[in-house]
């Protein structure tokens, strides 16, 4: 290399830099491409210090146990949820650091996230909005019915990303269709977001204190980064933000939502709220139905107004009254009367039991298992020391499980 | 929070106190016992002021010295931080049941500070200085007494009036707690202030007032010698001592220095006509006032102003200027010959007493009325009951030249440069009176001063500071940073992805490549970096001629599609437009990216936690321009006196400003961001070594020598993991402490004391003391491992 010598004296032996390069390619596990394909190295990767990995590791365990040892006390809950949840469909979501993409696995996990919030969460409704090239588009109706917004996902034409999110007409949209609903129902808007940046017409601002007027609660997903205006969003309308580690955790995060969260406001009077418990009708020839005008064998009958509906729960498109039966209300109690939380017992304690109550299978005495941990580390090659003492339920005071 | 080191009982205005804080104050302590000066360097974001502060007002009230604190910061905003601060702190200790008298306080400029209904509203300092002079000039107030109309200041006459001891309670003044005194007692807060200096416990000001001789004489002369003096945000004070001691003259500053020069002969005319009286006076008054300097300098209770050495002191004040009409005619050959010098069309560089013998050539002035003459002009100016003192600085610049010019020899430099630039056609020359030799001014500090503390985020290395300032630090030390997690990611970028190797070197800073692979970083950051990225260029005139190239090869449209871009200038007001608008778009979820300078306005004094600066990236290795014959004669100068060599300190310098620069992003424990060194010249050990401690440690092996697209995917994880919620429980005990954890550190520091004592004694029993002596030496060094039963 040819140093000029006016500048010698900054950079004289500025060759010798380009030897490091052999150090770091035995280093295999920094590189891109591979990290993308090995997940599972996540898990196991320490670096010098031991300390990111592994803190972030161990936070995640803590949180999922905090997600086990669920409060038990009964609490106001909002059983009857409605919940607009805006899709990012910006360019960003063509990103492929979430596999296979983030936003195929974002619609794969939503129609998971669907049937299950309507099994947990029978009598609320959802809606869906998606933001793409700074415009918001309504792609379902805030509706109880799954199938439907399951449908709305599979369509080509919804799938498609283009230019930059506008988080606040997304929010604007979701709100116009929120505040009208009676206020015995939560509202909530949980946002999907892949993009880092949000391109808005006005201030983005007045919007959240908008929200925040018409106590509208807003969780944010974000797939990339901590991003300060959702975070700002979620902490003014005491929403959840979670930024996704990897597809796990982002499912982890999305299901989160589903169970309903407590009322926090008192403004909400115990009023009483008007629901009708259908009967099916047995005729045996094909009818018409109310909801969709089509002819129809079966169905439900509204106890109001004698019209006939495919399928409860729904809102009654006649009389307007919420048709629900007596099973889906007792699914929404059990989340106002949760089961106790499970009591970690010591084996010594727990010598009187030794098969589940309730489905019978038998119970790994500590003798028996260190058996079977001999028997695989003789059977493989390598002695795995660590996590024989780690399972040894005989060294911690680990051990069975029982109802308190 | 309440415990001792040592004897000392310190309060601690908050529950939880970092490790580092701890270990900091255990050293501050150790510097003060000692009676010396320190350098310390604790990262930015980890509670420095409020360490300083606890532990030095807890020390000065504990013992009966009650040594003064002087806390000497950069910017008005950093002052009023500390001040609250402070503020905080006493009020801690007093709800703690401590029963003591604090007065404490900040000063800073008149324009800040003013109540005058009219001079208040004037924008410049120096219109304001020079206007409250108008109506507080003792001839003024004289005159108004003896019943002319003349204007005065209401506020000052009141202060006058009264006793300032009276007035001020004690306590704890912000410089809006005392313009509010002010304003309820009608008395003038910046004389207050000033008066008030001499009776506080604790003075929070900025550095001027402490190195800047001009100022330092009116203001600090009368602090007591044991005070405890602390420049936070250090790391620029070579630059500050330098900056104090050095002139620029230019032809517009000859021309309204020769106006003065007429508007002084013309006013000892019509005073010689009134009356000669004064003018008489004056002469006696001139040797009087020498005198009087000189008694005030053997009793130790003045400053040294660094502009006159002792030995002037002792000489009589030359004939030849001592009458004033001589004394004007004086200036006038040297404004004419400082004329004639610029008129030179070639670069030239001299020596101060080259200088003289071409001065004395051709003028005949001699050195000793030239040494005379700041002092004799003030003096005059004084005599002849001037006002409107704005208009005669130039006239004082030029006195100031002829003072240094002909006081030292060493450590100074003239340099007449006719053009302004290298490539400008129409001469605007201006002739450099610069100081080379950081140590001159802040020498009278350290002489005076026992305990001198230099302090901040970045004062990597150490052993720099008292080379080139001159002095013996009794401490030095730098802490790390203690993190639960690590939540700031340093990264070397070397090449770009397409291998080519980056770099701001001179040969290749214009390579179309090298620019390339810079703007690749700017724009794949800004792809997964949320909110705002700070980038810093080494300097303007490269950051314009990037920008240009990056505009031409289509990377700012590229960029402009995630985030918006703006750009630092050195108009400050549009700087501040910039910022302000880049503030908005982090704010507002747009993202934003700033252009900043290294050296610049932005890299100084403006925080960018959270999400105004998820990131920040640093083009190339800030390096001074290094044909400035200045510096030049600068790195001269340190190698022949301080033994630093030229490269050693132009690394030093540019690193310290990287450091700077990289740690805007960093403000607290709960702030993360990544910090991007795009140059292949930063993986290089004697680089790396020159970074702080507390950076230098997360610089991992792996992240050392990255290309950009390994850069880009070890940062997405970073972000990714830093947005996980982060909480407080884990840091207790690590990064974190409560009361109890300090006393079971303290506890284990004692035990562990009294072991190595214990073994001692052992040792001593068995083998003798000499032995003994040798074997523990040998043990704590690790060399030799001896087991004693």
């Amino acid at each position: 290399m040819a140093t000029n010598g006016r500048r010698q004296m900054v950079e004289d032996d500025e060759d010798i830099i380009d030897v490091d390069d052999s150090s770091l390619m035995n280093n295999q596990a920094n590189y891109a491409w591979e990290e993308e394909y090995k997940r599972s190295w996540d898990v196991l990767q320490e670096d010098e210090h031991g300390s990111l990995a592994g803190v972030v590791n161990s936070l995640q365990q803590a949180a999922k146990r905090k997600r086990l040892l669920r409060d038990t006390d009964p609490i106001q809950r909002g059983i009857i949820r409605h919940l607009f949840i805006i899709i990012d469909l910006s360019k960003a979501m063509q990103e492929k650091d979430l596999r296979p993409s983030r936003l195929s696995l974002t619609f794969t996990y939503l129609e998971a996230f669907i049937a299950e919030f309507f099994d947990q969460n029978p009598i609320s409704q959802i809606g869906l909005v998606g933001t793409k090239d700074g415009l918001a588009e309504k792609l379902t109706e805030l509706s109880g019915n799954p199938t439907e917004h399951i449908r709305a996902l599979k369509l080509k034409k919804f799938q498609e990303t283009g230019g930059e999110p506008s988080l606040q007409n997304a929010l604007e949209m979701a709100r116009s269709s929120l505040v009208h609903v009676p206020a015995h129902g939560s509202r909530e808007i949980l946002v999907i977001m892949g993009s880092l940046t949000t391109t808005d017409p006005g201030n983005i601002h007045d919007t959240i204190t908008q929200l925040t007027q018409d106590n509208i609660r807003a969780s944010v997903i974000a797939l990339a980064a901590e991003v300060q205006v959702l975070k700002v969003l979620t902490t003014q309308t005491k929403g959840t933000f979670g930024v996704a580690m990897n597809e796990g955790h982002y499912r982890d995060l999305l299901f989160e939502v589903i169970p309903p969260t407590a009322v926090t406001t008192t403004k909400t009077a115990s009023n009483l709220v008007q629901m009708g418990f259908p009967s099916r009708s047995n005729d045996t020839a094909a009818t018409l139905c109310a909801c969709h005008g089509k002819l129809t064998l079966g169905g439900y009958i509204c106890p109001r107004c004698n019209a006939k509906l495919c399928d409860i729960p729904t809102e009654c498109d006649i009389c307007t009254l919420t048709l629900v039966s007596s099973p889906l209300l007792a699914r929404s109690y059990h989340h106002l009367f949760p089961v106790e939380n499970f009591v970690e017992v010591a084996w010594k304690d727990a010598s009187t039991t030794t098969q589940c109550f309730s489905c019978q299978k038998m119970f790994l005495s500590p003798h028996k298992i260190s058996l079977q941990l001999q028997a695989t580390t003789e059977a493989g090659s390598q002695p795995r020391r660590k996590a024989g003492s780690a399972l040894n339920p005989g060294a911690g005071s680990s051990g069975s499980l029982t109802r308190r | 929070m309440l415990f001792h080191i040592d004897d000392l009982p310190v309060y601690f205005p908050y529950d939880r106190i970092y490790p580092e804080q701890y270990a900091y104050m255990c050293s501050l302590k150790q510097t003060l016992d000692a009676q010396g000066h320190g350098v310390l360097e604790m990262p930015s974001g980890t509670g420095k002021t409020v360490s300083l502060l606890s532990l030095i007002v807890s020390y000065q009230q504990h013992y009966p010295e009650k040594r003064k604190l002087i806390y000497c910061s950069r910017t008005v905003p950093e002052i009023e931080k500390a001040l609250a601060e402070l503020k905080r702190l006493v009020e801690y200790r007093k709800s703690c049941g401590l029963n003591e008298t604090i007065l404490g306080l900040g000063l800073t400029s008149r324009r800040n500070l003013c109540l005058h209904p009219s001079v208040s509203k004037e924008k410049k300092g120096k219109v304001v200085d020079a206007r409250c002079h108008n109506l507080t000039a003792p001839w003024i107030r004289e005159a108004e007494q003896a019943g002319q109309d003349i204007e005065t200041c209401s506020f000052y006459e009141e202060l006058e009036r009264g006793d300032v001891r009276e007035l001020v309670p004690d306590a704890i003044y912000t410089l809006d707690d005392i313009k509010e005194l002010g304003k309820v007692k009608k008395t003038c807060p910046y004389y207050m202030a000033r008066r008030l200096l001499s009776h506080a416990n604790v003075i929070i000001y900025s550095y001027h007032y402490m190195l800047d001789p001009k100022i330092a004489d009116l203001i600090s002369k009368e602090l007591s010698k044991d005070s405890i003096v602390v420049f936070d945000e250090a790391h620029n004070i070579d630059n500050v001592c330098i900056d104090s001691l050095s002139l620029d003259i230019m032809r517009p500053t000859l021309e309204a220095s020769s106006k003065s020069i007429a508007q002084l002969s013309e006013r000892i005319e019509t005073m010689k006509q009134q009356g000669s009286e004064k003018l008489k006076n004056e002469y006696e008054k001139l040797v009087q006032g020498l005198q009087d300097t000189l008694a005030a300098r053997d009793e130790e209770s003045i400053m040294a102003n660094p502009a006159l050495p002792d030995d002037l002191l002792h000489e009589a004040v030359p004939g030849n200027i001592r009458k004033a009409e001589h004394f004007v005619a004086f200036l006038k050959r040297f404004n004419e010959y400082l004329k004639t010098r610029l008129r030179v069309l070639n670069v030239t560089a001299e020596t101060p007493s080259s200088f003289l013998r071409h001065l004395k050539e051709i003028t005949f002035i001699e050195r000793k009325p030239l040494q005379f003459c700041s002092e004799r002009l003030s003096l005059l100016t004084r005599t002849l009951e001037l006002n409107n003192l704005d208009d005669l600085s130039s006239l004082q610049r030029v006195a100031a030249l002829a003072t240094l010019v002909a006081t030292y020899d060493k450590g100074f430099m003239l340099v007449l440069e006719p053009y302004e630039s290298e490539n400008a056609t129409v001469p605007n020359p201006i002739l450099r009176f610069a100081c080379l030799d950081a140590a001159i001014a802040i020498k009278p500090v350290f002489e005076r001063f026992s305990s001198v503390i230099i302090t901040s985020g970045t004062l990597s290395p150490l052993d720099m500071y008292p080379k080139i300032l001159d002095f013996k630090a009794t401490v030095q030390e730098s802490y790390p940073m203690t993190l639960t997690r690590n939540c700031f990611l340093p990264m070397v970028i070397t090449r770009g992805s397409d291998q080519v190797a980056i770099s701001s070197k001179f040969e290749v800073r214009n390579d179309p490549a090298v620019v390339r692979n810079f703007g690749n970083i700017l724009i794949e950051f800004g792809k997964i970096v949320p909110d705002g990225i700070v980038a810093f260029f080494p300097s303007y005139l490269y950051m314009e001629s990037i920008i240009a190239m990056w505009h031409e090869m289509g990377i700012l449209t590229e960029a402009w599609k995630t985030k918006l871009i703006f750009v630092e200038t050195p108009d400050s007001a549009e700087t501040s437009i910039a910022l302000d608008n880049y503030r908005r778009a982090c704010e507002n979820g747009r993202g934003a990216i700033l252009l900043a300078v290294a050296r610049g306005k932005v890299s100084e004094g403006i925080d960018f936690d959270h999400h105004y600066g998820r990131a920040v990236v640093m083009f190339g290795i800030p390096y001074q321009y290094t044909e400035s014959r200045i510096l030049k004669a600068r790195l001269e100068f340190l190698r022949d006196e301080h033994r630093v060599r030229e490269n050693d300190f132009l690394t030093f310098d540019a690193l310290r400003h990287a450091a700077q620069c990289l740690g805007r992003v960093l403000r607290g424990k709960t702030d993360y961001g990544l910090m991007v060194f795009a140059d292949r010249r930063y993986a290089r050990q004697d680089k790396r070594s020159k970074l702080p401690k507390w950076i230098n440690q997360y610089i991992t092996d792996t992240s050392v020598n990255l290309s950009t697209d390994m850069g880009i995917a070890i940062a997405k994880k970073f972000l990714r993991s830093m947005a996980q919620p982060l909480e407080t429980q884990a840091q207790m005990g690590v990064s974190l402490w409560t009361l109890d954890d300090v006393l079971a550190r303290q506890k284990a520091q004692k035990e562990k004391l009294e072991r190595v004592g214990g073994v001692h004694q052992q040792l001593q029993q068995q083998y003798g003391a000499a032995e003994a002596q040798r074997m523990m030496q040998a043990r704590a060094s690790g060399d030799v491992y001896m087991e004693v039963d």
